[in-house]
């Protein structure tokens, strides 16, 4: 690779216009440019998506572009909503393959590794210097889908050693509709695979704040479908989590079970499993898998900042100072942040680190489905040679 | 209902209770029992991942634990490698020194017409000096192989320019040892690195006549082969048995004693080859029938003999008239060096100034428009500039016209290169005199076909 001079690696372009057309045209002032050879983007789902993928379509021709829908964007002035923000890479210093995973409940390993090998297979063909250990994943997916595990625990067999992290996408709280954008177009219950290949030093990383505290509940009964908790240990899931608050069942709300998270421990990790909503049979919806059986530990989270700050120190030291972090950030950390009282605090600190990325329904992370967590790359500045 | 105590639950509670923790349990086993059935259920699959990646990066941490410990050790090693390197680099350079005086003195006694004993030790010390020449070369050679040192510096040229040479050096030995060296010439033209090749060639030559006992033949020949040359020495000696072929190309391995007593290989000839060929991307092919005779080869890419940029005839066989009344100016910091120089020199036939400083010798141009035909320089003065600096800096300030020969004990390929580029000759130290005597007859004649 032999970067231009006049060439930065990634451009980044924002705008927080409500109107799609507008908000396209801003972006486009910027990022219309022959020598990138893909875009990534992150909208709030309060644009009208039919009219965003017009605009997007008639400014962007010819050019590869994947995003999605959000519960709040990352932009360069931190934690941001009603927005789009934008990432083009420029093609000196990436390559980038994307294919959509449609029916997103009969995806098989086979197409797995099917659509794996393709994208491979076409990285190769465009950079002549193709190295296995210089590519990530990224999987970007319906955030209401509830097919999260299964597609993502295919999706690990196929990528092998390629590190991987994704986040599914949001609609900032309504749980109406979320979606994902390939080759022109939205789509729901589907996913996009996008293959990134870096002549740049990167880092996938996962991190969550959480501390774990004694008490212990059990899900008794289950409908793994809609993933819904019916019963802890025992009893109706609402009330059982309710008691633990010291709360009545009608003050559950997001804010709530963003302060305080159930998480399953498996070896040395604890997993938080969110909840989504209280639904009116006192049932539990949660934003992941669960299962008879399961074994829930109450969880204390601490501010999200001291963690993020060693997690970045620590990568850093290692990769330098970031070029970029692509990050997906769970949205009951910013719900969490914003009760607390911290979020300019923290959007300064993602400022500073160069985060982009966008509030998730769930994060994705070497094949495993994540909630609460902040999960991406960190992208340095040297050329790996 | 039933009516129940202060400190004692009722039955009603007692049985919800039971209830409660009947069902917990059965979850629970239905769970344990679930296991491994991770590809349909969701949350087995996130169960399955989760351990999975669990046990990645316990693995991961591990490994990269040893990968560190491995980093160490190799670092380690690299230095030790490399500080070996350095010493035995230093020592050749220190050694070279003195042997080149001693060589360029014996070649100089040698032309003396000695008579009876005082020939004979002449010549005794002479071969004992040509033998810790070749020894010290060889080990420096493959130290330096082995440390990566040694770069290719690939051109294009007649392979008739080294063969016709080698020919002739070898014919030369075998006349001496009664042995017979056949050449048949090629027109192809080669791309490979000639110092390297040559050194190749000239282990198979020596090897041949190490292992041919006298009054029997060696051939020196090529054959064409797909835009190759496959260039052969074959010979008339004792032959390798077939399970002993892999094992010649081992270091320090000889499988016989040479014919001669006084022989002094290191087993060390194969092995150099074996390590330049890989470096080269050339094929080593060796065919023996034990009692009968070996062939051993290397095949070289060949391109048209029109190819742009064909050295032109690099050294010509020998011309005894050449150097008579040749001019030659020899800068060298070193006396002794200086001395043997002229006294050699002089015994060719040649007109010969030494100067031991640039300066010396620029004081001289500054009073002749009559150029040297050659300037011998060294490459290491002990001065700001080197021997190669030095000398082209003369060549612009004075429009100097004479060829320049650069004697050097680096052995450098950046350094052949750039004398290359200047148009200057090189020699590498110990110079051979035989050797010095052919570049600088071929030297002469270009100055005279240009004057």
């Amino acid at each position: 690779m032999t970067p231009g001079t006049d060439s930065k690696p990634v451009i980044i372009a924002m705008s927080d216009a409500s109107d799609a057309y507008e908000a396209t045209q801003e972006l486009t002032s910027m990022l219309y440019r022959p020598d990138l050879c893909g875009i990534l983007f992150f909208c709030s789902a309060e644009y009208d998506l039919e009219q965003l993928a017009v605009a997007l379509n008639s400014s962007f021709t010819g050019m590869a572009l994947v995003g999605c829908t959000t519960a709040g964007e990352i932009t360069p002035r931190g934690y941001d909503q009603k927005s789009i923000v934008a990432i083009g890479f420029h093609q000196d210093y990436f390559s980038l393959e994307s294919s959509l995973i449609d029916q997103l409940d009969r995806f098989s390993l086979s197409d797995a590794q099917t659509q794996v090998d393709q994208l491979i297979h076409s990285l190769r063909k465009r950079s002549s210097s193709y190295l296995s250990g210089r590519c990530f994943a990224l999987t970007l997916l319906d955030g209401l889908s509830s097919q999260e595990e299964l597609v993502l625990v295919a999706l690990n067999s196929a990528l092998g050693n390629i590190p991987h992290f994704g986040g599914s996408a949001g609609d900032d709280i309504q749980l109406a509709g979320t979606h994902v954008f390939y080759q022109g177009a939205f789509h729901s219950d589907a996913a996009v695979l996008t293959l990134i290949y870096s002549g740049l030093d990167f880092e996938v990383f996962s991190t969550h704040h959480m501390q774990s505290l004694a008490t212990k509940l059990v899900v008794t009964e289950a409908e793994p479908d809609t993933r819904k908790v019916i019963e802890l240990n025992g009893e109706p899931a609402a009330e059982v989590y309710a008691r633990m608050l010291g709360v009545p069942v009608d003050q559950l709300n997001p804010k709530a079970f963003a302060l305080h998270p159930l998480a399953v421990k498996l070896g040395h990790e604890y997993y938080v499993r969110s909840i989504q909503q209280v639904n009116s049979d006192l049932s539990l919806t949660f934003y992941c898998a669960v299962g008879n059986g399961m074994v829930l530990t109450a969880m204390q989270p601490q501010p999200i900042l001291p963690d993020l700050e060693t997690r970045f120190a620590d990568i850093e030291a290692r990769i330098g100072e970031p070029l970029i972090t692509l990050g997906c950030d769970c949205f009951l950390r910013r719900l969490e942040t914003e009760h607390l009282g911290g979020l300019s605090e923290a959007s300064d600190f993602l400022t500073k680190h160069r985060v982009i990325g966008f509030n998730t329904y769930g994060e994705h992370f070497d094949g495993v489905h994540i909630n609460q967590t902040f999960t991406g790359v960190v992208i340095g500045k040297k050329v790996v040679t | 209902m039933k009516e129940s105590t202060d400190h004692q639950p009722s039955y009603d509670a007692l049985l919800h209770e039971n209830n409660r923790l009947k069902k917990i349990n059965a979850a629970l086993i239905e769970r344990v029992e679930a296991g491994a059935a991770f590809n349909t259920a969701p949350y087995a699959a996130f169960e399955h991942a989760a351990t999975l990646a669990d046990q990645v990066r316990e693995r991961t941490e591990a490994l990269s634990v040893a990968m560190s410990e491995l980093r160490e050790t190799n670092h380690a090693l690299t230095q030790a490698n490399l500080s070996r390197t350095k010493f035995l680099a230093a020592l050749s350079h220190d050694l070279l020194q003195p042997l080149n005086a001693a060589r360029l003195f014996t070649g100089a006694l040698l032309d003396h017409n000695l008579d009876g004993e005082l020939k004979h030790l002449g010549n005794s010390i002479h071969r004992s000096l040509q033998d810790v020449d070749s020894l010290l070369g060889t080990l420096v050679d493959i130290s330096r192989l082995d440390a990566g040192v040694i770069k290719p510096d690939v051109s294009c040229f007649p392979i008739s320019d080294l063969l016709d040479n080698l020919a002739a050096e070898f014919q030369q030995l075998g006349e001496m040892d009664q042995r017979q060296v056949r050449y048949y010439p090629s027109s192809c033209v080669v791309t490979t690195d000639l110092v390297l090749l040559a050194r190749i060639l000239r282990n198979f030559l020596t090897n041949a006549m190490r292992y041919t006992p006298p009054h029997s033949r060696i051939v020196l020949g090529c054959r064409r082969r797909k835009k190759a040359v496959e260039i052969q020495v074959l010979d008339q000696g004792v032959g390798i048995a077939d399970d002993q072929l892999e094992l010649i190309f081992e270091e320090f391995r000889r499988v016989h004693t040479g014919a001669d007593p006084q022989d002094r290989g290191l087993g060390l000839g194969l092995a150099i080859v074996e390590k330049i060929a890989g470096m080269l991307d050339h094929s080593i092919k060796v065919q023996s029938i034990k009692g009968c005779g070996s062939m051993f080869s290397v095949t070289v890419p060949c391109v048209e003999p029109n190819t742009e940029g064909v050295r032109q005839g690099l050294v010509k066989p020998m011309d005894h008239q050449a150097l008579d009344l040749s001019r030659i100016w020899v800068l060298d910091n070193d006396p002794d060096i200086c001395t043997a120089m002229v006294s050699l020199l002089t015994g060719w036939g040649c007109q010969v100034e030494a100067f031991q400083h640039t300066q010396a010798l620029e004081q001289s141009l500054l009073q002749t428009t009559d150029h040297p035909d050659v300037i011998i320089a060294d490459y290491h003065l002990d001065e700001a500039e080197s021997g190669l600096d030095g000398v082209q800096r003369l060549q612009q300030d004075y429009a100097l016209k004479s060829e320049v020969l650069l004697i050097t004990a680096n052995h450098t390929s950046v350094l052949r290169q750039q004398a290359r580029l200047l148009g200057f000759k090189v020699l590498n130290k110990p110079v051979k005199p035989l050797k010095l005597k052919v570049t600088l007859a071929h030297l002469v004649r270009q100055q005279r076909v240009k004057a």
